[in-house]
């Protein structure tokens, strides 16, 4: 049976020249963090093994689901400096601008 | 004779509506990503509580939560997991284009079984996932009682 897969909470920004995709993704192991890139979509795959407790639920609120996210990149973004962490269960995927679309200063000469 | 042009927008059509509605209807649905309402869960972070035969385990998702900006208290069996998700915007500098996630001061209050030992906890934040080891009364733990036949 195919795992249930969920949509990570997301928040997407730009600072500094970077763009900057984050996801919460509690419980997930940075080994088990697939990110790939195909034409123009970002692919991101977080399986959460997590081991079962053996015992009797009283409270069970939490989704135990898959991480699955697709992100739309455009041509602007370099796809060879994208960079990625997981820190306290939550990925950071950092876009970089291609050199040719950033604004650059141009001198007067004279 | 003024010419008006013919609106074929603006001319009433009540398909149109229809049309609209269903949008609307749509976009309710869309339950793509989990809003962040105030009643959500991301406000009061989910748990899980399983009673074992020796323990009671916790478990608490809170991604993006500093271990110094948590406070756990147990009081005889209620538990109180208060912290901090500090948020990362600096203001000026950086542009958002999409923010479902949450920051701000949380609270959760869980009443536990009357069983548990308030001294022996153990706690762990690992992977932003916070879990809670709490041991049971000796005197409340079922004992197995070997009965002798002579």
């Amino acid at each position: 049976m195919e795992r249930r897969c969920v949509s990570p909470l997301s928040r997407i920004h730009e600072e500094g020249g970077k763009v900057y995709l984050q996801m919460e993704m509690p419980g997930v192991k940075k080994d088990n963090v697939n990110v790939s890139i195909e034409d123009n979509q970002l692919r991101i795959n977080a399986p959460r093994h997590e081991e079962e407790v053996q015992g009797n639920y009283i409270v069970r609120e939490r989704n135990c689901a898959d991480f699955e996210k697709v992100f739309t990149i455009d041509n602007s973004i370099d796809r060879n400096s994208i960079d990625a962490s997981l820190v306290e269960g939550v990925l950071t995927i950092t876009l970089q601008f291609k050199e040719e679309v950033k604004p650059r200063k141009i001198k007067i000469r004279g | 004779m003024d010419l008006v042009r013919w609106n074929q927008r603006g001319n009433l059509n009540p398909m149109d509506e229809f049309d609209r509605l269903q949008e609307e209807i749509n976009k309710l649905f869309n339950l793509d990503y989990q809003s962040s309402g105030i009643f959500d869960r991301t406000a009061s972070p989910a748990v899980d509580v399983i009673e074992k035969d020796d323990s009671v385990v916790v478990r608490c998702d809170m991604p993006g939560v500093k271990k110094d900006n948590l406070d756990l208290s147990l009081a005889r069996n209620i538990l109180t997991i208060k912290g901090e998700k500090e948020s990362e915007d600096h203001e000026n500098e950086s542009k958002n284009y999409r923010n479902e996630t949450w920051s701000g001061i949380f609270q959760r209050t869980i009443s536990l079984p009357d069983s548990v030992d308030p001294e022996k906890v153990e706690a762990s934040l690992r992977d932003g996932v916070l879990e809670l080891v709490i041991g049971k009364r000796e005197e409340v733990k079922p004992r197995q009682i070997d009965v002798k036949v002579s």
